[in-house]
Protein backbone atom coordinates (compact mmCIF):
# COMPACT_ATOMS: atom_id res chain seq x y z
CA UNK A 1 0.00 0.00 0.00
CA UNK A 2 1.37 3.43 -0.80
CA UNK A 3 1.60 6.35 1.77
CA UNK A 4 -1.41 8.37 0.62
CA UNK A 5 -2.95 5.43 0.22
CA UNK A 6 -2.15 4.64 3.43
CA UNK A 7 -3.47 7.84 5.05
CA UNK A 8 -6.66 7.51 3.10
CA UNK A 9 -7.95 4.46 4.69
CA UNK A 10 -6.81 5.02 8.11
CA UNK A 11 -7.47 8.66 8.05
CA UNK A 12 -10.48 8.96 10.74
CA UNK A 13 -7.46 7.11 13.37
CA UNK A 14 -4.96 9.54 12.18
CA UNK A 15 -7.08 12.35 12.70
CA UNK A 16 -8.35 10.83 16.06
CA UNK A 17 -4.97 10.14 17.31
CA UNK A 18 -3.31 13.75 15.81
CA UNK A 19 -6.13 15.37 17.77
CA UNK A 20 -5.12 12.99 21.12
CA UNK A 21 -1.55 14.41 20.44
CA UNK A 22 -2.36 18.07 19.81
CA UNK A 23 -4.88 18.02 22.92
CA UNK A 24 -2.42 16.54 25.27
CA UNK A 25 0.32 18.88 24.41
CA UNK A 26 -1.88 21.59 24.55
CA UNK A 27 -3.14 21.11 27.85
CA UNK A 28 0.67 19.85 29.72
CA UNK A 29 2.03 22.90 28.17
CA UNK A 30 -1.29 25.43 29.42
CA UNK A 31 -1.04 23.95 32.82
CA UNK A 32 2.62 23.78 32.97
CA UNK A 33 2.71 27.70 31.97
CA UNK A 34 0.35 28.28 34.65
CA UNK A 35 2.35 26.38 37.45
CA UNK A 36 5.51 27.50 35.91
CA UNK A 37 4.65 31.31 36.29
CA UNK A 38 3.53 30.88 39.76
CA UNK A 39 6.72 29.26 40.57
CA UNK A 40 8.65 31.84 38.94
CA UNK A 41 6.89 34.43 40.57
CA UNK A 42 7.59 32.91 44.02
CA UNK A 43 11.36 32.97 43.46
CA UNK A 44 12.42 35.72 41.16
CA UNK A 45 12.97 38.59 44.12
CA UNK A 46 15.56 35.92 45.56
CA UNK A 47 18.53 35.07 44.10
CA UNK A 48 18.57 31.78 46.04
CA UNK A 49 15.72 30.60 45.98
CA UNK A 50 16.24 31.48 41.55
CA UNK A 51 19.37 29.47 41.27
CA UNK A 52 18.14 26.39 43.70
CA UNK A 53 14.58 27.15 40.63
CA UNK A 54 16.93 26.93 37.61
CA UNK A 55 19.74 24.60 38.71
CA UNK A 56 16.96 21.78 39.80
CA UNK A 57 15.26 22.28 35.87
CA UNK A 58 18.64 22.02 34.35
CA UNK A 59 19.47 18.47 36.45
CA UNK A 60 15.49 17.24 35.63
CA UNK A 61 16.00 18.72 32.01
CA UNK A 62 19.03 16.11 31.39
CA UNK A 63 17.68 13.20 32.26
CA UNK A 64 16.35 11.52 29.48
CA UNK A 65 12.51 11.28 28.91
CA UNK A 66 12.32 7.68 28.61
CA UNK A 67 13.85 7.02 32.04
CA UNK A 68 11.72 9.54 33.33
CA UNK A 69 8.29 7.81 31.45
CA UNK A 70 9.65 4.19 33.12
CA UNK A 71 10.35 5.85 36.64
CA UNK A 72 6.95 6.96 36.56
CA UNK A 73 5.52 3.78 35.49
CA UNK A 74 6.20 2.19 39.17
CA UNK A 75 4.08 4.95 41.24
CA UNK A 76 1.50 5.89 38.40
CA UNK A 77 0.94 2.89 36.39
CA UNK A 78 0.08 2.72 32.45
CA UNK A 79 -1.39 5.10 30.35
CA UNK A 80 -2.25 8.68 30.68
CA UNK A 81 -1.16 9.26 34.28
CA UNK A 82 2.42 9.18 34.11
CA UNK A 83 2.44 10.34 30.06
CA UNK A 84 1.09 14.04 31.10
CA UNK A 85 3.19 14.08 34.48
CA UNK A 86 6.01 13.50 32.19
CA UNK A 87 4.86 16.16 29.81
CA UNK A 88 4.00 18.25 32.28
CA UNK A 89 7.53 18.37 34.10
CA UNK A 90 9.82 18.70 30.79
CA UNK A 91 7.36 21.66 30.11
CA UNK A 92 7.98 23.24 33.31
CA UNK A 93 11.76 23.45 32.94
CA UNK A 94 11.92 26.12 29.96
CA UNK A 95 8.63 28.08 31.79
CA UNK A 96 10.67 28.37 35.06
CA UNK A 97 13.73 29.31 33.84
CA UNK A 98 12.26 32.05 31.62
CA UNK A 99 9.85 33.03 33.91
CA UNK A 100 12.82 34.08 36.17
CA UNK A 101 14.94 35.22 33.58
CA UNK A 102 12.44 37.89 32.07
CA UNK A 103 11.23 38.83 35.24
CA UNK A 104 14.34 39.31 36.85
CA UNK A 105 14.80 41.64 33.52
CA UNK A 106 12.94 44.38 34.14
CA UNK A 107 14.34 47.49 34.97
CA UNK A 108 14.06 48.16 38.38
CA UNK A 109 14.15 52.07 37.21
CA UNK A 110 10.38 51.47 36.18
CA UNK A 111 9.33 49.35 39.33
CA UNK A 112 10.33 52.06 41.35
CA UNK A 113 8.44 54.55 39.29
CA UNK A 114 5.33 52.42 39.10
CA UNK A 115 5.61 52.65 42.97
CA UNK A 116 6.19 56.08 43.24
CA UNK A 117 2.93 56.68 40.91
CA UNK A 118 1.00 54.91 43.50
CA UNK A 119 0.79 51.06 42.60
CA UNK A 120 0.88 48.69 44.80
CA UNK A 121 2.89 45.63 45.11
CA UNK A 122 0.50 43.59 43.25
CA UNK A 123 -0.66 46.21 40.24
CA UNK A 124 2.90 46.42 39.35
CA UNK A 125 3.36 43.19 39.21
CA UNK A 126 0.08 43.19 36.74
CA UNK A 127 0.31 46.30 35.18
CA UNK A 128 4.00 46.28 34.98
CA UNK A 129 6.64 43.25 35.25
CA UNK A 130 4.42 40.86 33.70
CA UNK A 131 3.87 42.45 30.58
CA UNK A 132 7.74 43.39 30.41
CA UNK A 133 8.53 39.76 31.15
CA UNK A 134 5.55 38.12 28.43
CA UNK A 135 7.72 38.28 25.71
CA UNK A 136 10.59 35.80 26.98
CA UNK A 137 7.90 33.70 29.35
CA UNK A 138 5.81 33.05 25.96
CA UNK A 139 9.46 32.06 23.97
CA UNK A 140 9.72 29.67 27.64
CA UNK A 141 6.37 28.24 26.06
CA UNK A 142 7.12 27.59 22.59
CA UNK A 143 10.60 25.92 23.32
CA UNK A 144 8.30 23.76 26.04
CA UNK A 145 5.95 22.63 23.23
CA UNK A 146 8.25 21.68 20.81
CA UNK A 147 9.77 19.47 23.28
CA UNK A 148 6.55 17.96 24.69
CA UNK A 149 5.96 17.07 20.93
CA UNK A 150 8.69 15.16 20.69
CA UNK A 151 8.15 13.61 24.26
CA UNK A 152 4.70 12.81 23.51
CA UNK A 153 5.50 10.15 21.05
CA UNK A 154 7.73 8.61 23.63
CA UNK A 155 4.68 8.27 25.71
CA UNK A 156 3.02 5.80 23.79
CA UNK A 157 5.42 3.36 25.13
CA UNK A 158 3.92 3.85 28.56
CA UNK A 159 0.33 3.45 26.46
CA UNK A 160 -0.23 7.46 26.65
CA UNK A 161 -2.65 8.73 23.64
CA UNK A 162 -1.36 10.38 20.32
CA UNK A 163 1.00 9.76 17.28
CA UNK A 164 3.33 7.77 19.14
CA UNK A 165 1.12 4.56 18.93
CA UNK A 166 1.86 4.33 14.62
CA UNK A 167 5.43 4.74 15.67
CA UNK A 168 5.27 1.86 17.85
CA UNK A 169 2.99 0.40 15.60
CA UNK A 170 5.14 0.62 13.21
CA UNK A 171 7.73 -0.50 15.26
CA UNK A 172 5.56 -3.91 16.24
CA UNK A 173 4.86 -4.56 12.47
CA UNK A 174 8.74 -4.09 11.70
CA UNK A 175 9.10 -5.78 8.18
CA UNK A 176 5.48 -6.36 7.72
CA UNK A 177 3.17 -4.37 5.41
CA UNK A 178 2.48 -0.91 6.41
CA UNK A 179 4.96 -0.85 9.22
CA UNK A 180 6.82 2.22 7.20
CA UNK A 181 3.43 3.82 6.43
CA UNK A 182 3.18 3.80 10.01
CA UNK A 183 6.16 5.10 11.30
CA UNK A 184 6.03 7.71 8.38
CA UNK A 185 2.37 8.96 9.37
CA UNK A 186 3.39 9.06 12.99
CA UNK A 187 6.34 11.09 12.68
CA UNK A 188 5.60 13.57 9.54
CA UNK A 189 2.25 13.91 11.48
CA UNK A 190 4.14 15.23 14.87
CA UNK A 191 6.12 16.99 12.56
CA UNK A 192 3.25 19.16 10.83
CA UNK A 193 1.68 19.61 14.44
CA UNK A 194 4.95 21.24 15.98
CA UNK A 195 4.94 23.07 13.18
CA UNK A 196 1.18 24.39 13.30
CA UNK A 197 1.96 25.23 17.05
CA UNK A 198 4.57 27.11 16.48
CA UNK A 199 3.19 29.08 13.89
CA UNK A 200 -0.13 29.94 16.50
CA UNK A 201 2.89 31.43 19.06
CA UNK A 202 4.21 33.37 16.44
CA UNK A 203 1.00 34.84 16.09
CA UNK A 204 0.01 35.06 19.77
CA UNK A 205 3.00 36.74 20.56
CA UNK A 206 2.35 39.01 17.91
CA UNK A 207 -1.28 39.53 19.45
CA UNK A 208 -0.21 39.92 23.20
CA UNK A 209 3.13 41.66 23.15
CA UNK A 210 2.18 45.10 24.62
CA UNK A 211 2.35 47.78 21.82
CA UNK A 212 4.90 49.49 23.41
CA UNK A 213 7.50 46.03 23.04
CA UNK A 214 6.68 45.47 19.29
CA UNK A 215 9.95 45.94 17.46
CA UNK B 1 9.53 29.59 8.23
CA UNK B 2 11.70 32.05 10.15
CA UNK B 3 14.73 31.42 12.89
CA UNK B 4 13.33 31.65 16.42
CA UNK B 5 14.09 34.31 18.19
CA UNK B 6 17.66 34.66 19.89
CA UNK B 7 16.12 33.95 23.15
CA UNK B 8 14.90 30.42 22.42
CA UNK B 9 18.28 29.18 22.01
CA UNK B 10 19.71 30.70 24.73
CA UNK B 11 17.05 29.05 27.02
CA UNK B 12 17.94 25.50 25.32
CA UNK B 13 21.54 25.97 26.04
CA UNK B 14 21.23 27.83 29.31
CA UNK B 15 18.60 24.70 30.90
CA UNK B 16 21.63 22.51 31.89
CA UNK B 17 23.26 23.06 34.67
CA UNK B 18 26.29 24.92 35.02
CA UNK B 19 29.61 23.64 36.56
CA UNK B 20 30.55 25.65 39.13
CA UNK B 21 34.30 26.02 39.59
CA UNK B 22 34.57 25.07 43.18
CA UNK B 23 35.73 21.83 44.82
CA UNK B 24 32.04 21.44 44.28
CA UNK B 25 32.44 20.33 40.62
CA UNK B 26 34.17 17.53 41.73
CA UNK B 27 31.70 16.32 44.25
CA UNK B 28 29.32 15.82 41.51
CA UNK B 29 30.77 12.74 39.72
CA UNK B 30 31.76 11.59 42.66
CA UNK B 31 27.86 11.41 44.38
CA UNK B 32 27.18 10.15 40.48
CA UNK B 33 29.46 6.98 40.70
CA UNK B 34 28.42 6.69 44.19
CA UNK B 35 24.69 6.88 43.97
CA UNK B 36 25.28 4.02 40.84
CA UNK B 37 27.36 1.79 42.96
CA UNK B 38 25.17 2.14 45.46
CA UNK B 39 21.47 1.55 44.07
CA UNK B 40 22.94 -1.57 42.27
CA UNK B 41 24.32 -3.38 45.81
CA UNK B 42 20.60 -2.29 47.19
CA UNK B 43 18.82 -4.13 44.25
CA UNK B 44 20.94 -6.88 44.61
CA UNK B 45 20.52 -7.26 48.08
CA UNK B 46 16.42 -6.29 47.96
CA UNK B 47 15.62 -10.41 47.17
CA UNK B 48 15.29 -10.54 43.33
CA UNK B 49 13.82 -13.40 41.43
CA UNK B 50 15.47 -15.57 39.18
CA UNK B 51 14.47 -13.35 36.20
CA UNK B 52 15.78 -10.51 37.87
CA UNK B 53 18.59 -11.81 38.44
CA UNK B 54 19.90 -12.98 35.64
CA UNK B 55 19.66 -9.02 34.27
CA UNK B 56 21.11 -7.53 36.83
CA UNK B 57 24.31 -8.91 36.61
CA UNK B 58 27.37 -6.65 37.82
CA UNK B 59 28.73 -8.17 34.22
CA UNK B 60 25.70 -7.45 32.05
CA UNK B 61 25.02 -4.09 33.35
CA UNK B 62 28.57 -3.18 32.71
CA UNK B 63 28.59 -4.15 29.74
CA UNK B 64 24.98 -2.39 28.57
CA UNK B 65 26.10 0.81 30.51
CA UNK B 66 29.62 0.61 28.20
CA UNK B 67 27.45 0.13 24.99
CA UNK B 68 25.75 3.50 26.02
CA UNK B 69 28.40 4.96 26.34
CA UNK B 70 29.84 3.81 23.04
CA UNK B 71 26.66 4.80 21.52
CA UNK B 72 27.32 7.97 22.71
CA UNK B 73 30.78 8.70 21.99
CA UNK B 74 30.04 7.47 18.56
CA UNK B 75 27.41 9.35 17.61
CA UNK B 76 28.43 12.67 19.03
CA UNK B 77 31.58 12.40 17.59
CA UNK B 78 29.59 11.51 14.17
CA UNK B 79 27.82 14.84 14.41
CA UNK B 80 30.65 16.97 15.33
CA UNK B 81 32.63 15.85 12.22
CA UNK B 82 30.05 16.36 9.91
CA UNK B 83 28.44 19.34 12.20
CA UNK B 84 31.38 21.53 12.50
CA UNK B 85 32.96 22.02 8.67
CA UNK B 86 30.20 22.10 7.02
CA UNK B 87 29.01 24.86 10.26
CA UNK B 88 32.16 26.88 9.26
CA UNK B 89 31.42 26.40 5.39
CA UNK B 90 28.09 27.71 5.39
CA UNK B 91 29.13 30.68 7.62
CA UNK B 92 31.58 32.19 4.58
CA UNK B 93 30.66 35.01 2.96
CA UNK B 94 29.84 33.38 -0.54
CA UNK B 95 27.68 31.01 1.40
CA UNK B 96 25.70 33.77 3.30
CA UNK B 97 22.37 33.52 1.27
CA UNK B 98 21.87 29.64 1.87
CA UNK B 99 21.82 30.38 5.95
CA UNK B 100 18.14 31.16 6.01
CA UNK B 101 17.74 28.00 4.15
CA UNK B 102 20.04 25.73 5.96
CA UNK B 103 18.24 27.32 9.24
CA UNK B 104 14.77 26.39 8.43
CA UNK B 105 15.79 23.12 7.28
CA UNK B 106 17.01 22.67 10.54
CA UNK B 107 14.14 24.22 12.43
CA UNK B 108 11.37 21.58 10.55
CA UNK B 109 13.73 18.95 11.44
CA UNK B 110 14.13 19.24 15.09
CA UNK B 111 10.46 18.95 15.75
CA UNK B 112 10.63 15.41 14.31
CA UNK B 113 10.02 13.33 17.55
CA UNK B 114 13.54 11.36 17.95
CA UNK B 115 11.62 7.60 18.04
CA UNK B 116 10.16 8.71 14.61
CA UNK B 117 13.32 9.24 13.56
CA UNK B 118 14.96 5.88 14.83
CA UNK B 119 12.19 4.01 14.44
CA UNK B 120 11.81 4.92 10.69
CA UNK B 121 15.71 4.30 9.83
CA UNK B 122 14.85 0.71 11.66
CA UNK B 123 11.84 -0.02 9.46
CA UNK B 124 14.27 1.11 6.32
CA UNK B 125 17.19 -0.46 7.19
CA UNK B 126 16.96 -3.34 9.93
CA UNK B 127 17.79 -3.03 13.62
CA UNK B 128 21.38 -3.01 15.49
CA UNK B 129 24.16 -0.72 16.77
CA UNK B 130 24.75 0.98 13.27
CA UNK B 131 21.24 1.73 12.48
CA UNK B 132 21.12 3.49 16.07
CA UNK B 133 24.28 5.12 15.43
CA UNK B 134 23.34 6.68 12.13
CA UNK B 135 19.58 7.58 13.28
CA UNK B 136 21.23 9.49 16.54
CA UNK B 137 23.55 11.38 13.97
CA UNK B 138 20.53 11.99 11.67
CA UNK B 139 18.58 13.72 14.55
CA UNK B 140 21.56 15.56 16.30
CA UNK B 141 22.97 17.02 13.01
CA UNK B 142 20.98 19.82 12.74
CA UNK B 143 21.03 21.59 15.66
CA UNK B 144 25.06 21.10 16.08
CA UNK B 145 25.29 22.68 12.72
CA UNK B 146 22.98 25.61 13.52
CA UNK B 147 24.91 25.96 16.61
CA UNK B 148 28.28 26.09 14.97
CA UNK B 149 26.74 29.12 12.26
CA UNK B 150 25.12 30.74 15.50
CA UNK B 151 28.40 30.62 17.03
CA UNK B 152 30.25 32.22 14.23
CA UNK B 153 27.65 34.27 13.50
CA UNK B 154 27.51 36.56 16.58
CA UNK B 155 31.34 37.19 16.15
CA UNK B 156 31.92 41.38 15.66
CA UNK B 157 32.62 42.03 12.05
CA UNK B 158 34.68 44.79 13.11
CA UNK B 159 37.10 41.81 14.85
CA UNK B 160 36.98 39.83 11.40
CA UNK B 161 38.04 43.18 9.51
CA UNK B 162 41.08 44.38 11.69
CA UNK B 163 42.23 41.03 10.73
CA UNK B 164 42.11 41.24 7.45
CA UNK B 165 43.68 44.75 8.10
CA UNK B 166 46.59 43.55 9.58
CA UNK B 167 47.30 41.30 6.93
CA UNK B 168 46.03 37.79 7.62
CA UNK B 169 44.53 36.19 5.24
CA UNK B 170 40.79 34.50 5.45
CA UNK B 171 41.58 31.42 6.20
CA UNK B 172 44.27 32.58 9.28
CA UNK B 173 40.98 34.82 10.14
CA UNK B 174 38.78 31.51 10.59
CA UNK B 175 41.80 30.39 12.49
CA UNK B 176 43.05 32.83 14.79
CA UNK B 177 40.28 35.31 15.06
CA UNK B 178 36.67 33.42 14.35
CA UNK B 179 36.63 30.08 15.73
CA UNK B 180 39.13 30.93 19.13
CA UNK B 181 35.83 33.75 19.72
CA UNK B 182 33.15 31.00 18.37
CA UNK B 183 34.74 28.64 21.08
CA UNK B 184 32.20 29.25 23.95
CA UNK B 185 29.12 28.91 21.95
CA UNK B 186 30.07 25.87 19.51
CA UNK B 187 31.26 24.22 23.08
CA UNK B 188 28.34 24.69 24.76
CA UNK B 189 27.12 23.41 21.77
CA UNK B 190 29.09 20.08 22.25
CA UNK B 191 27.84 19.77 25.26
CA UNK B 192 24.22 20.18 24.29
CA UNK B 193 25.06 17.50 21.55
CA UNK B 194 26.38 15.01 24.35
CA UNK B 195 23.41 15.50 26.56
CA UNK B 196 20.67 15.24 23.44
CA UNK B 197 22.76 11.92 22.35
CA UNK B 198 22.54 10.43 26.08
CA UNK B 199 18.81 10.36 25.97
CA UNK B 200 18.42 9.79 22.59
CA UNK B 201 20.87 6.72 22.68
CA UNK B 202 18.53 5.32 25.60
CA UNK B 203 15.69 4.81 22.65
CA UNK B 204 18.27 2.24 20.81
CA UNK B 205 17.40 -0.04 22.53
CA UNK B 206 13.74 -0.43 20.57
CA UNK B 207 15.33 -0.99 17.77
CA UNK B 208 18.33 -3.85 19.29
CA UNK B 209 21.01 -0.76 19.60
CA UNK B 210 21.98 -1.86 22.68
CA UNK B 211 22.67 0.05 25.64
CA UNK B 212 20.63 0.63 29.34
CA UNK B 213 17.74 1.17 27.54
CA UNK B 214 17.67 -2.15 27.38
CA UNK B 215 17.25 -2.39 30.58
CA UNK B 216 14.09 -0.65 30.45
CA UNK B 217 12.55 -2.84 28.12
CA UNK B 218 13.45 -5.78 29.98
CA UNK B 219 12.03 -4.67 32.92
CA UNK B 220 8.61 -3.28 31.11
CA UNK B 221 8.08 -6.67 29.41
CA UNK B 222 9.50 -9.00 31.84
CA UNK B 223 7.32 -7.16 34.36
CA UNK B 224 10.46 -6.06 37.17
CA UNK B 225 10.06 -3.41 38.34
CA UNK B 226 13.83 -3.40 39.82
CA UNK B 227 15.50 -4.02 36.59
CA UNK B 228 13.31 -1.04 34.82
CA UNK B 229 14.28 1.29 38.02
CA UNK B 230 17.65 0.03 37.68
CA UNK B 231 17.47 1.39 33.60
CA UNK B 232 16.06 4.49 34.36
CA UNK B 233 18.09 5.32 37.10
CA UNK B 234 21.64 4.39 35.53
CA UNK B 235 20.14 6.43 32.26
CA UNK B 236 19.78 9.45 34.42
CA UNK B 237 23.05 8.94 36.50
CA UNK B 238 25.01 8.56 33.31
CA UNK B 239 23.33 11.62 31.72
CA UNK B 240 24.50 13.87 34.65
CA UNK B 241 27.21 12.54 34.52
CA UNK B 242 27.88 13.47 30.46
CA UNK B 243 26.78 16.61 31.56
CA UNK B 244 29.30 17.09 34.32
CA UNK B 245 32.02 15.97 31.76
CA UNK B 246 30.81 17.87 28.54
CA UNK B 247 31.24 20.82 30.98
CA UNK B 248 34.26 20.20 32.71
CA UNK B 249 35.63 19.74 28.58
CA UNK B 250 34.10 23.47 27.58
CA UNK B 251 35.85 25.09 30.41
CA UNK B 252 39.25 23.22 29.95
CA UNK B 253 38.87 24.00 26.36
CA UNK B 254 37.77 27.35 26.08
CA UNK B 255 40.42 30.01 25.18
CA UNK B 256 41.35 32.27 27.78
CA UNK B 257 40.55 35.23 28.03
CA UNK B 258 36.95 35.18 27.20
Amino acid sequence: MGFWEYLRSRRELLVFEAWQHASMVFQCVLLALVLGVLIGLLVYRSPRLSALATGASGVLFTVPSLALFGLLITPLGLGVAPSVTALVLYSLLPIVRNTVVGLSGVDRTLVDAARGLGMGRGRVLLRVELPLAWPVILTGARVATQLAMGIGAIAAYVSGPGLGEQIFSGLGRLGGANSVNMTLAGTLGIIVLALLFDACFLLLGRLTTPRGLRV
Amino acid sequence: MTAPPAAAEQSREALHAPTGRSWRSLLQPLLIVVAGVGWMVYVNNSGLDSIAQRVLTPGYVTRKTWEHVELTAMSTLLVLVIALPLGVLLSRRWARPATPVVLAVANIGQSAPAIGVVVLLAVVWGIGFWTAVVALVAYGVLPALRNTMVGLQQVDPTLRDAGRGIGMSALTVLRRVELPLAAPVILAGVRTTLVLMVGTASIAAFINGGGLGELVTTGVTTQRTPVLLTGCFLIALLALLIDWLGGVAARLLAPKGL
